[in-house]
């Protein structure tokens, strides 16, 4: 084995076996299982907001009831035609749902939303549309039926926010005594809340009320009120005699047809998917600059510790300093490799197996991102162009500390520079071909953060080979200072030197060592 | 066998910015021999070595180790102990010291087997797998000194290698390095300490200030001074300095070293020093490295 290798492979060994690099491996994948866990753990024990409601008016409670039945079906269509796309994900949906997946896509949401109704017995079918009606004709029995007597188990297994899984409600007691009754309950921590609707809503004279013993979290009211809201709206309509037809047309926002224009000028349409493809790239540059400075100062770590345990010097009389140097920073990014390529198959494996093991069905989006080439193609190739710029930039100020405190001391000035492309991540990610984002490219320690910001751009070939031109004549720029500032500071005792004074290093021709007067027996 | 010396230095000299260094140093190191390299702190004793070693470069002069022009080339047959030494911590010791062989070109299960082997025969065999940070002091120095010598080196260079040693693991190093001797092997070590070398050296080069100022064998060196009366003594020591006939001496307090003025009778001064002073030895003899040393550099202490 070649020195070079030798030394590389020592290193490798040594810092696999240290707990920090353990810690590495897991952190991300402890992580991001906690971040698909946690929320579907915590929905499981969290208690659904038990909630009840004495009805003054006789009639509101009612309607407000269909509209959630209404709501939830409308749901598990949507579901149905989101998951229409992926074929084991279709296989869990149950039989009607899944043999009127393809038809419920070709309607709109709002033909969507009226099949909704119109099978929760909520509305006629004289108020769908020709395409609806088709689906109704079609499907209408078997998901009425099915509808109508699906347990909530069963419904709860297909993994939809029905909004029985966060709110519950119970019956309030007969009698004009039931809201001291409710009260005592939610005192209790039986109840979280409980609503009084007012006996005439239509009139909006008075008003209704909620009670609960916790108020800042208003998502309940928020929901049920809404739901309150239209029902009255609607209601208030018909009094006027306005058609519920004219009323939603009145009402309805001018909408936008979003879509985006791919790098070869054809218009998609975008999805749930689009978005997280343009946000992806920001979860990549954090694992790329958490794994970047990790990576680079574990190296200047090692060339630190090597100095002030003293074995540096006994290394020199077996390799050369370039050796050595080559060695360290091979050793180093074999062990950030494994470190990143473990996030990336943790990722890989935890998007697509994790909800799996879980019950629920498979993320798809994420685990799609996961397997992205052009994402984690650029990604492992930042990872190794931004490593090797940092690492020649601190294994040079590494080699001129003795102490870890040393070390430290310089940690400042880099942290400087390096903080920028965090701040710029979000802004970049909203415009990632603006002009920040264009200039940043160019600017060689920021390159691999900002180019990894822009993958959802995409930039163009032009702009990457450019920057990569630019980033690597820099790396090699990079290495040959941090080489020249290794050979003189590894064998260099006492104070660190100013930073003019390694500038002093870096022009002096190769050979010469400009050593202080100390250093000089 | 190849019987070139195993070091030859001619006219090497180093510069580091306005400091010389190194100023045209030669001198010769015969094979099968032990050589200190001695001088003061700063006289230029491991920049020389560290020339020999190539983790230098002279800028002038030319270096012939074990009789090729370029050090480079025959480093693997060197071992080296630099002053700052010290061994990665959370190495095991059979681990850092197959390292080391490996990094010489040994093959991977040869340097496993003889680091054992060693560590077994210098009386570290139940450390072998415990982590060097567990190692006392005198351990972790015989440990580096083993390092240097895993590849069977045809040269060994100590730098300092007594530094900071309490006198029962001096006694060890030296050893080694006579061991080392022992299978034909030559060695260098380099000390400020003159009696160290006084003890085991076959040969010397003297350095001050960056200069030669001497070399040769022991007895070369030795010879080339005057005669010394050494006393062991016990009473006031300033007594010394104010008796006739005596033009130097060199007080350690229980043992002093006298130099006769020019044409003085010894026997008159045992006859005063009986007088004055409880007198347990008086011995005529060559006189010490130091003198020696203190002699050629001009009166400058060490």
């Amino acid at each position: 084995m070649s020195r070079v290798l030798l030394v590389a492979h020592r290193d490798y060994v040594q810092n696999v076996r240290t707990k920090g690099f353990w810690f590495g491996i897991l952190f991300f994948p402890v992580l991001l299982s906690a971040f698909i866990v946690v929320p579907r753990l915590l929905e499981g024990t969290k208690s659904a907001r038990r909630y009840a409601v004495v009805d003054e008016s006789g009639w509101l409670l009612d309607a407000i009831n269909r509209r959630i039945s209404v709501e939830d079906l409308r749901l598990a269509l949507d579901a149905a035609v989101e998951r229409a796309a992926a074929p084991e994900r279709v296989a869990a949906l149950p039989a009607p749902l899944r043999s009127a997946a393809a038809d419920l896509s070709a309607l709109t949401s709002a033909d969507r939303m009226a099949l909704a109704a119109v099978l929760a017995d909520a509305s006629h079918e004289d108020m769908l549309s020709a395409d609806a009606r088709a689906v109704h004709t079609a499907h209408g029995s078997a998901l009425g039926a099915w509808w109508s007597t699906a347990s909530q188990a069963s419904l709860r297994a297909l993994d939809i926010p029905f909004s029985f899984t966060r709110y519950v409600q119970l019956p309030a007691p007969p009698g004009p005594h039931a809201a001291e009754a409710l009260g005592q309950r939610v005192a209790a921590d039986d109840l979280f809340a409980y609503f009084v609707l007012h006996e005439d809503p239509v009139a909006g004279v008075g008003m209704s009320r909620y009670v609960s013993k916790n108020l800042t979290d208003e998502d309940l009211r928020e929901w049920f009120g809404s739901l309150a809201t239209s029902e009255v709206r609607e209601r208030r309509l018909e009094r006027e005699r306005i058609d519920p037809g004219v009323a939603r047309w009145i009402q309805t926002p001018v909408r936008f047809d979003v879509r985006k224009l791919s790098a070869g000028g054809a218009e998609e349409s975008i999805g749930e998917r689009d978005m997280l493809r343009q946000w992806a790239p920001v979860v990549f540059v954090y694992l790329l600059w958490i794994s970047v400075w990790s990576v680079s100062q574990m190296l200047m770590m090692n060339t630190v510790e090597e100095k002030s345990s003293r074995v540096i010097e006994v290394l020199l009389s077996s390799v050369s300093p370039v050796q050595l140097l080559a060695g360290k920073i091979i050793g180093i990014a074999a062990t950030g490799l494994t470190m990143v390529l473990s996030w990336l198959l943790a990722f890989f494996l935890a998007t697509k197996y994790l909800p799996g093991l879980l019950g629920a069905s498979p993320d798809l989006p994420l685990s799609t991102l996961a397997s992205d080439p052009l994402l984690i193609g650029s990604f492992l190739a930042y990872f190794l162009l931004g490593y090797l710029f940092y690492a020649a930039i601190l294994v040079g100020l590494g080699s001129v500390c003795n102490t870890v405190s040393d070390a430290q001391n310089m940690m400042p000035a880099v942290m400087l520079v390096l903080i920028v492309p965090l701040l710029t991540m979000v802004p970049i990610g909203r415009d990632p071909n603006g002009a920040l984002a264009r200039l940043l490219s160019y600017v060689p320690p920021f390159t691999p953060f900002v180019m990894m910001n822009r993958a959802a751009g995409p930039p163009s070939l032009l702009e990457y080979v450019l920057t990569t031109g630019l980033l690597f004549a820099s790396i090699v720029i990079a290495l040959w200072a941090g080489a020249k500032v290794f050979r003189i500071g590894v064998l260099l005792t006492g104070k660190p030197p100013k930073l003019k004074e390694i500038l002093r290093w870096i022009r002096a021709p190769v050979g010469m060592v400009p050593v202080r007067k100390e250093a000089a027996q | 066998m190849d019987m070139s010396a195993a070091l030859a230095l001619d006219g090497v000299t180093k510069r580091f910015g306005d400091v010389l260094a190194v100023d045209g140093v030669s001198a010769e190191v015969p094979r099968g021999t032990i050589y200190g390299f001695l001088g003061p702190n700063g006289a230029g004793k491991t920049t020389t070595i560290r020339m020999v070693m190539s983790i230098l470069y002279p800028d002038a002069g030319r270096i012939r180790v074990l009789g090729n022009g370029n050090p480079e080339a025959v480093k693997d047959r060197l071992g080296y102990l630099p002053e700052e030494r010290g061994l990665y911590k959370k190495m095991r010791a059979s681990e850092i010291l197959s390292y080391f062989g490996r990094l010489k070109g040994m093959p991977a299960g040869e340097a496993r087997s003889r680091a054992r082997r060693m560590l077994g025969e210098f009386g570290l065999g139940d450390w072998a797998d415990k982590k060097n940070e567990t190692l006392s002091k005198g351990m972790s120095q015989k440990v580096q000194i083993l390092g240097t010598m895993i590849h069977d080196p045809e040269l060994v260079i100590l730098d300092e290698p007594f530094s900071g040693l309490d006198p029962v693991n001096v006694e060890l190093v030296r050893n080694l390095i006579l061991d080392v001797k022992r299978r034909g092997r030559t060695v260098i070590f380099s000390t400020h300490v003159m009696e160290q070398a006084e003890m085991i050296c076959d040969g010397i080069v003297l350095i001050n200030e960056g200069r030669k100022v001497l070399d040769g064998t022991l007895r070369e060196v030795r010879q080339s001074g005057e005669q010394a009366i050494v006393i062991d003594y016990d009473g006031d020591g300033g007594e010394l300095w104010r008796l006739p006939g005596v033009a130097r001496v060199n007080d350690a307090g229980k043992t002093a070293e006298l130099f006769l003025a020019e044409g003085a009778d010894p026997q008159r001064l045992l006859r005063l020093l009986v007088d004055r002073l409880e007198i347990r030895r008086f011995d005529m003899r060559e006189p010490s490295l130091h003198e020696v040393f203190v002699r050629a550099v001009g009166g400058r202490g060490t």
